[in-house]
């Protein structure tokens, strides 16, 4: 479904409307507003205490709005029944001394999901992340990664049609991490709306058609995550020369490039705002450069990330705008 | 979303867990067969004081104006208490009475010190009829007694036949009178209770308090405990998306109150089920002749019922308490000092039973049967030992109900407050401040 060509209507799901929470003198959510597309996979970004975990319980109904609504495809999510909701919160935890297998068809059970149907799934994903050997052992005998697996089962094993996850990748190995990203793509598949707030921007950046990023219970910026680096204006070109190594230093007195940086193979270019591509090339051919690399790289969402909240995702609020973040430019999959 | 999700089946299918979860574990079993081994040698004892205390002899002092009657009574009384029962050899058969004539005044200072199990004056009144009053400290339906009543019609027939002329014209026989005189107060409704009746109840009434209070603290303990080890393991934060407040608190009480029963009936039953039958079991094992009667005399289905109420709805109140308190803490161990004023509160009501128990009394007592949290403990004391009116008993399951009604509200928005809180210090401000922010 495409919710850019004119359907954004009926593609968006997820309604956070003006919500506002507060605990005690700490404002948590300060009239948060954002949409998240159906059956998309969505980044919720934010540094710590930036209200991601607050939002997620709220859409849960584990905690109350001071104000505000929040809607799934319509209705008030205090309306819709709890299987609509899959959860893997940050803080992991299983019952220790219970079995992986009974525990997940425990899960399921609560969510209203038929045992049987529950065990055969359940089996079915423990086969598919590589743990099946697992199923009848109790969960303090799993490794953190293998527990975080289960964990995962447990959230989607109901058949949820959003799934919220608190930082999901934390903790993963490579592998682990892979096959977790490669759920995600399943699922969302499937047409589920998968939705996880995360440090890791590189998982976003890979993952997440649309984002949103909040800071201090604010909105910051949201939307399709191509659009967002667009609009930010920020580009870097990246270029090699024939025979020229380092990159020359003329390349910085081209008109539009801001900064140069240098490696062994050639250069980076961060362009000034409005700065177009295209001119930049053809002021390079025309000093008889011969090119053997030229890519149009989009700036990195941990850059856009920076630029917007003035630090890094997993910094702490000492983090300082003049220090230097050295966001590395991401290349831009489009 | 919380508001509108019905109790079941969540609340079912988390009870079923807990259940589970604990009557499978090590040491539940273990404590389970210790505490059973336990209860049955309690339940045991009172044979093995028979046994040991099978020398004892009881005596009955016999007084009357006419020394002739007075050696027919005693002739009557020994054939009647100190034959030997069938199957014993009578060479081997030791007498557990000792009747002896004394007078009076004598017969009243020994029986005063407690020294005579009873004093039987007989008479012959002018009519003929021979009266036989028993002073004793049983009522009137103590197998004693009524072994005694048959041997006052012994005793009458005797004289009569002692008495009987030469000639044809006998004297009509009259039937023996026999009359009680009872020293005792303690009633049911007006009926006199009988000393081993009202012993009984005493004794059941400080077995049951001291199981409701048992149940109340180590059960109760259970629940906190286990809320507060779905806290430490986190698996907390992926229960509250599953589940309502209000679903995981009546399923954690629920489950872990039905292992608390199972392991309570597990330890109860063997025992009532000794004490019911030791008759049989003491004759089985010491031979006949050694029976005196059940123990736990005087235990109607009321008093069962009652008792089950009163258990039932006490539990459900602390064990509410418990769970919301175990939400409030982040670790086990930090349980001991929140829950430290709720046992305290169960103490004081055990206390209180205790003292109502032993003929103590007054306004406290009878006010605290009413109170909840108090009522389940006060109010069980009183119905197992004195007679208590219907609208009481009403007004104080009516005031526990209401309690654990009000209790189960605030405890489930106290429990979906403090199971979000982590690393704080548990305090009573922040119990009341986190339920107000739940609302």
């Amino acid at each position: 479904m495409d919710c850019l060509g004119g359907a954004i209507l009926a593609c968006v799901s997820l309604q956070i409307d003006h919500v506002t929470k507060r605990y005690g003198a700490t404002l948590a959510l300060d009239g948060l507003t954002f949409e998240v597309p159906r059956g998309e996979v969505f980044g919720f970004l934010g540094a710590n205490g930036a209200g991601k975990t607050t939002t997620m319980r709220i859409c849960l109904g584990i905690v109350r709005a001071d104000a505000g609504e929040i809607h799934w495809a319509g209705t008030p999510v205090a309306d819709l029944p709890r299987r609509t909701w899959g959860y893997l919160p940050e803080e992991r935890g299983l019952y220790p001394r219970m079995g992986v297998l009974d525990q997940l068809v425990y899960f399921a059970s609560l969510y209203g999901a038929a045992p049987a149907v529950a065990r055969h799934e359940a089996l079915a994903w423990l086969d598919r992340f590589q743990i099946p050997e697992y199923a009848e052992k109790r969960a303090e005998e799993l490794s953190k990664g293998n527990q975080q697996k289960v964990q995962f089962i447990a959230a989607i094993l109901h058949r949820p049609e959003v799934l919220l996850m608190d930082e999901p990748f934390t903790g993963l190995d490579p592998i682990n991490l892979v096959i977790l990203r490669e759920a995600f793509t399943e699922l969302r598949d499937q047409g589920r709306t998968l939705i996880f707030s995360t440090h890791q921007m590189e998982a976003a950046e890979a993952l997440c058609e649309s984002v949103a990023i909040i800071d201090r219970g604010r909105l910051v910026a949201g939307g399709r995550l191509r659009d967002l680096k667009r609009a930010s204006g920020r580009r870097w070109i990246r270029i090699a020369l024939e025979g020229a190594q380092p990159a020359p230093d003329w390349l910085g007195e081209i008109a539009g490039v801001e900064r140069v940086g240098r490696d062994a193979v050639g250069a980076e270019l961060e362009l000034l705002a409005g700065a177009e591509p295209a001119a930049i090339l053809n002021v390079v051919l025309a000093r008889g450069g011969s090119i053997s690399h030229f890519e149009v790289i989009d700036p990195s969402l941990e850059a856009l990330f920076i630029e917007l909240v003035g630090r890094p995702a997993d910094g702490d609020g000492a983090w300082s705008a003049n220090a230097s973040p050295t966001p590395g430019p991401a290349r831009d999959a489009a | 979303m919380a508001s509108r999700d019905p109790l079941l089946p969540n609340a079912g299918i988390i009870a079923r867990r807990e259940y589970r979860d604990r009557v499978r574990g090590p040491l539940y079993m273990a404590s389970t067969v210790v505490l059973m081994g336990l209860a049955l040698l309690v339940a045991l004892a009172p044979i093995g004081i028979r046994y040991f205390d099978r020398g004892t002899v009881t005596r009955i002092a016999i007084v009357s104006s006419d020394g002739g009657l007075a050696q027919r009574a005693v002739a009557v009384a020994d054939t009647v208490l100190n034959g030997p029962p069938s199957g014993v050899d009578p060479a081997t058969w030791q007498k557990p009475y000792h009747l002896e004539v004394t007078t009076t005044a004598g017969a009243e200072a020994a029986f005063t010190k407690g020294e005579l199990a009873g004093v039987m004056a007989v008479e012959r009144l002018p009519t003929g009829q021979v009266d036989v009053t028993l002073r004793t400290y049983e009522g009137p339906n103590s197998p004693r007694s009524q072994i005694l009543a048959v041997a006052a019609f012994g005793i009458g027939v005797l004289d009569w036949s002692s008495r009987l002329p030469a000639g044809t014209d006998a004297p009509l026989f009259v039937t023996p009178a026999f009359h009680v005189d009872s020293i005792n107060t303690a009633t049911d409704g007006g009926r006199p209770l009988d000393p081993q009746e009202t012993a009984s109840r005493g004794f059941l009434g400080v077995v049951f308090v001291v199981l409701l209070f048992m149940s109340v603290i180590i059960y109760g303990m259970w629940v906190a405990t286990g809320v507060a080890a779905e806290k430490s393991s986190r698996v907390m934060e992926l229960m509250i998306s599953a589940a309502s407040p209000r679903q995981m608190l009546a399923g954690k009480v629920v489950g872990i109150g039905a292992a608390g029963l199972t392991q309570y009936l597990a330890i109860a039953l063997p025992a009532l089920v000794v004490l019911a039958f030791q008759d049989r079991i003491a004759e089985a094992i010491l031979g006949p002749g050694w029976s005196q009667g059940t123990p736990i005399v005087g235990l109607t289905p009321m008093l069962l019922a009652g008792y089950g109420v009163f258990f039932l709805l006490g539990f459900g109140l602390f064990a509410l308490i418990y769970a919301a308190m175990g939400s409030f803490v982040s670790r086990p161990d930090d349980l001991q000092t929140l829950s430290l004023p709720l046992s305290l509160v169960a103490i004081v009501g055990y206390l209180t039973a205790i003292v109502a128990l032993s003929g103590g009394g007054g306004t406290w007592i009878r006010v605290a049967s009413f109170v909840p949290p108090f009522s389940p403990f006060v109010m069980l004391a009183r119905i197992m030992i004195t007679a208590v009116q219907p609208w009481e008993l009403a007004v104080s399951v009516g005031l526990l109900v209401a309690a654990v009604a009000v209790v189960s509200v605030v405890a489930t928005r106290m429990y979906a407050a403090g199971v979000l809180l982590y690393g704080q210090r548990p305090g009573v401000r922040a119990f009341v401040a986190a339920a107000r922010r739940a609302g």
